[in-house]
């Protein structure tokens, strides 16, 4: 691999600078130089192409430990990089879920072997994602996470949960929540609406993600402490998220690709890759999620990559598990939806994949300045992308967007310097 | 060969009931008179009858009571076809147990509808005797079935369909040879 | 009409019929009906045919009816229960009528309690595949003896007014009836407690009311659901007692009735809960006639798919 080279006349976006314009990237060594620094290395000619600091995914399952039939770090990591990110968070919901440092070891560990991105892990906010006592956040960030969930699941004690912020403040460690009230969810398998009721399926009422949303918009602002609401999927939880920050509130959120181009209707077959958690709502809730990107209000786009293998899938609707897969479809997604129907300019999208997780997490900054980390996602935007699911690197094939066609995709992952996928 | 051709027109299909009602006078209502009732077979089978009944009751006064028979459900090649053929009406307004019935069709090739009238013929009940009879018999048999009754014999090979019409079904009377494949084509 | 052509092997819901399907159906079960007349209520159109009646769900009445159709026509029948089959050893639903269809059965007639279950058979293997019903979701062959029963009592369907009440959110026969009585032209009133008739509706057309009063008066034809104890336990009403007052059919509330209004009811009747028993043995029942109906729309469902399965 070499060591030393040039990416030439891409058009360059760095939402950490506000950069928008064509010049070349030079890469030495595994950190971004000034291209004038290099003048012999090798050029790669990426014009016509868009070149970005790396893309983060913030909400991905990589499976491993516990099920990697489903995925595993190495082939997660594969899709991720073929989708053009390079950087996840890896979701602590594994088995045994995420709740010890010698379980963030175990990840940490394997990611060196195996990983072709880099895995941030996330750790469990309580033992066991069970909601009843504290896990040892401490000791998970010692051990290296980057934030605490109990993604999949949610506290319903908000005693608890108020103890979970104060302490991980202590710790500088954001939470990063899954919102949802069990009791108004009940056995619902899909959003509760016109489809539910036609289905004669147990919907889930938006109320259960919106009473959540409220709960800890009220816990970040006594607790002055930064929440992040995942996976947000209903105009309510979009409107309080708006209101709160406007107050100064450290409330943020993100949407999934699928949340901003499907809606409940596409379950009328039965398709249990329609299926997932928080579930496809109405066109009214999909046009407000898409307003609260525009706006703002809404700075991370994350996948939650849920791999399940097909055994699992193909079966009765309501006994199938929720989740789909989304790395590998996430950047054609969201060009198509987003960026081609002129709904958002590119460097307000690449924001969502970069600044916006960063500023969370507390990534670095740096983007593509040079002395940065060589982290660099290029895209090609105009390029026809039809979903095989064959061909997709993850090791499930769960995809809601199975044969459908999107319009641009990733066409180079660069971490650390090296090119870790290319279709240049 | 055109896609359809005409076989008999319509003087000579009159000329066929006639002889088939001839023959059923000189069965039942000539020396020893005696009842019976008729069965059309659907589709063509019914206005045959019919033609038949009121030849008889112009010639001697006598009207059989008419049943319509729809046989669908007692074929032998449900789920050897693409679709099904349309269930009509079955309705027997007599007895069917002692009762003297005469089968009506208009054509009597393989046997096989035959076969599948008879069986649902006696589900119904115990006839006294049954009797066939059929506008055409353009040989081809596949069961041991023969008429009683026959307004005339009709040469075809095995790839044609005879197809009968009569006026009170959008048709008109007439017996026509029909190349399969061409009238499939739209050639007619 | 006899240029129409039935093609296809799956019964899955009213939702997926044209119009002139339903009304196929409706015609071939009025020769089925004759069949159960006779004194041979017997025909040979599905033999040598083998017919799975796979019940993930417990049923009496609507296995009775399908197994008697069966019978009726002839076809070889083979019974499977949850707890005898192998579902209970952790196959998967799929496996267990992949292992059906390797038998060489032609026909799955299948009820379960999740919606869809029947669509993930009828998409994967080569049986033709009957709904006997999917949890709230659809049992077409329900709506389809509803249909058949208005149809022989008031001519048409069209222009009619039909109120179906009671729990209509967890009800599969609301939910198929309303496609049949929409696309052969009735209008249908969904009433009841607001817990349990889901607004939602009005987006089909259907009227929504929680008054019966209004769903009574002006209707042809009244189908009063089945309402279960165990959705007192869960909140949706308080009590059977108070269900009664405001949304049974008693002698309280039949004064709104048109008195060649039908009432209906697809079994089995909570006497003197949603049906007062004077209403539901009187002369404006068809009660009864519904169940001899169902076999008659039963075996012609049977009879039109049979002849659609591959070999």
């Amino acid at each position: 691999m070499k060591s030393e080279y040039i990416l030439t006349g891409g058009r360059v976006i760095d939402p950490y600078r506000n950069i928008d314009k064509e010049m070349d990237i030079g890469v030495k060594d595994g950190k971004i130089v000034e291209a004038s620094a290099i003048p012999d290395a090798e050029k790669i000619d990426v014009s016509g192409k868009v070149v970005c600091p790396g893309f983060i995914d913030m909400h991905v399952h990589l499976r491993q430990p516990g099920n990697t039939a489903a995925e595993t770090i190495a082939t997660g990591t594969m899709a991720a990089a073929a989708g053009g990110f390079t950087a996840v968070v890896a979701m602590p919901n594994t088995s045994p879920a995420a709740d010890t440092a010698g379980t963030i070891e175990y990840i940490k560990r394997h990611t060196a072997q195996d990983g072709v991105v880099k895995v941030h892990p996330c750790g469990c906010m309580t033992k066991g994602i069970a909601g009843e006592e504290m896990a040892g956040i401490g000791s998970l960030k010692s051990a290296g996470v980057v934030a605490v969930s109990d993604d999949g699941r949610c506290i319903q004690k908000h005693q608890l949960m108020k103890h979970i912020v104060q302490y991980a403040k202590a710790f500088e460690l954001p939470i990063l929540d899954h919102c949802e009230e069990d009791g108004i969810k009940d056995k619902g398998v899909m959003h509760e609406g016109v489809w539910s009721t036609l289905l004669g399926m147990q919907g889930i009422p938006s109320a259960a993600e919106e009473l959540i949303v409220a709960r800890n918009i009220i816990m970040a602002r006594t607790i002055d402490w930064k929440i992040h609401l995942q996976h947000i999927s209903c105009r309510e939880s979009v409107e309080r998220v708006r209101i709160a920050q406007k107050r100064g509130i450290q409330i943020t959120a993100e949407v999934t690709p699928h949340h901003l181009s499907l809606t409940d209707e596409r379950i009328k077959k039965f398709d249990t890759n329609y299926k997932m958690n928080p579930p496809l709502r109405s066109e009214d809730d999909r046009q407000a999620l898409i307003q609260g990107l525009v706006d703002g209000t809404i700075t991370v786009i994350a996948t939650d990559h849920a791999p399940h293998t097909e055994t699992a899938k193909l079966v009765e609707f309501d006994y199938a598990p929720f989740g789909i897969i989304g790395l590998e479809t996430a950047i054609p997604v969201c060009l198509t939806e987003l960026y081609h129907t002129k709904l958002l300019s590119l460097p307000d999208l690449v924001s969502k994949f970069t600044k916006g997780p960063a500023d969370i997490l507390g990534f670095d900054q740096s983007g593509l300045a040079a002395g940065a980390d060589a982290d660099i996602t290029v895209i090609d935007t105009e390029t026809e992308f039809t979903v095989d699911a064959d061909k997709l690197r993850s090791k499930s094939r769960n995809t809601p967007f199975k044969g459908m066609t999107f319009k641009g995709k990733a066409a180079a992952t660069i971490v650390d310097g090296k090119i870790v996928f290319n279709e240049l | 060969m055109p896609a359809k051709r005409e076989v008999c027109n319509g003087s000579e299909v009159q000329a066929a009931i006639t002889r088939v009602a001839d023959a059923i006078i000189s069965e039942f209502l000539s020396d020893n008179p005696r009842e019976f009732a008729m069965i059309g077979i659907h589709r063509q089978g019914v206005p045959m009858a019919e033609r038949i009944i009121a030849k008889l009751e112009s010639r001697t006064g006598y009207r059989p009571q008419l049943a319509l028979l729809d046989i669908s459900m007692y074929r032998d090649d449900i789920g050897m076809r693409k679709s099904l053929p349309i269930i009509h009406a079955t309705t027997i307004p007599f007895d069917m147990n002692d009762t003297a019935v005469i089968l009506v069709d208009d054509v009597l090739s393989s046997g096989r509808t035959i076969r599948a009238a008879l069986d649902a013929v006696t589900d119904y009940g115990r006839p006294e005797l049954i009797r066939l009879a059929v506008l055409i018999d353009r040989g081809n048999r596949e069961f041991p079935i023969r008429a009683d009754y026959v307004g005339m014999k009709v040469d075809v090979s095995d790839d044609r369909k005879l197809a009968v019409e009569f006026n009170e079904n959008n048709g008109q009377d007439g017996v026509y040879e029909i190349d399969w494949k061409k009238y499939r084509r739209g050639d007619h | 009409m006899d240029n129409f052509k039935w093609t296809r092997k799956d019964l899955l819901s009213l939702y997926d019929l044209e119009a002139e399907e339903i009304e196929h159906i409706l015609d071939t079960a009025e020769e089925f009906k004759k069949v159960s007349q006779r004194n041979v209520k017997k025909v040979p159109a599905l033999r040598g045919k083998t017919v799975v009646n796979f019940f993930v769900e417990p049923s009496t009445r609507t296995r009775m009816s399908f197994e008697l159709a069966e019978q009726r026509l002839s076809a070889d029948i083979i019974n499977i229960n949850a707890n005898s089959s192998s579902l209970k050893k952790g196959e998967t639903l799929l496996d267990t009528a992949r292992n059906i269809e390797a038998l060489q059965a032609d026909l799955i007639v299948m009820r379960h309690s999740a919606p869809g279950a029947q669509s993930l058979i009828a998409k994967n293997i080569r049986c033709g595949v009957l709904n006997a019903g999917d949890g709230a979701h659809s049992h077409p062959t329900q709506a389809l003896l509803d249909l058949f029963t208005i149809r022989e009592k008031k001519g048409s369907l069209k222009g009619l007014k039909v109120s179906i009440i009671g729990d209509i959110l967890h009800s599969r026969v609301a939910r198929s009836d309303v496609w049949g009585l929409i696309k052969l032209g009735a209008e249908v009133t969904f009433a009841g407690p607001a817990t349990l008739v889901p607004k939602e509706f009005e987006n089909i057309g259907v009227r929504v009311c929680h008054n019966l009063k209004d769903a009574l008066v002006d209707a042809d034809v009244v189908n009063l659901l089945r309402i279960q104890h165990e959705r007192q336990k869960r909140g949706f009403f308080p009590s059977t007692n108070e269900y009664a007052k405001f949304f049974g059919l008693n002698e309280a509330s039949r004064k709104y009735l048109k008195p060649d209004a039908l009432v209906m009811h697809p079994g089995p009747i909570n006497r003197d809960v949603e049906l007062d028993s004077a209403i539901a043995d009187g002369p404006q029942s068809v009660i009864l006639e519904q169940v001899t109906n169902g076999l008659a729309v039963r075996m012609a469902v049977l009879f039109l798919v049979s002849g659609c399965v591959e070999k």
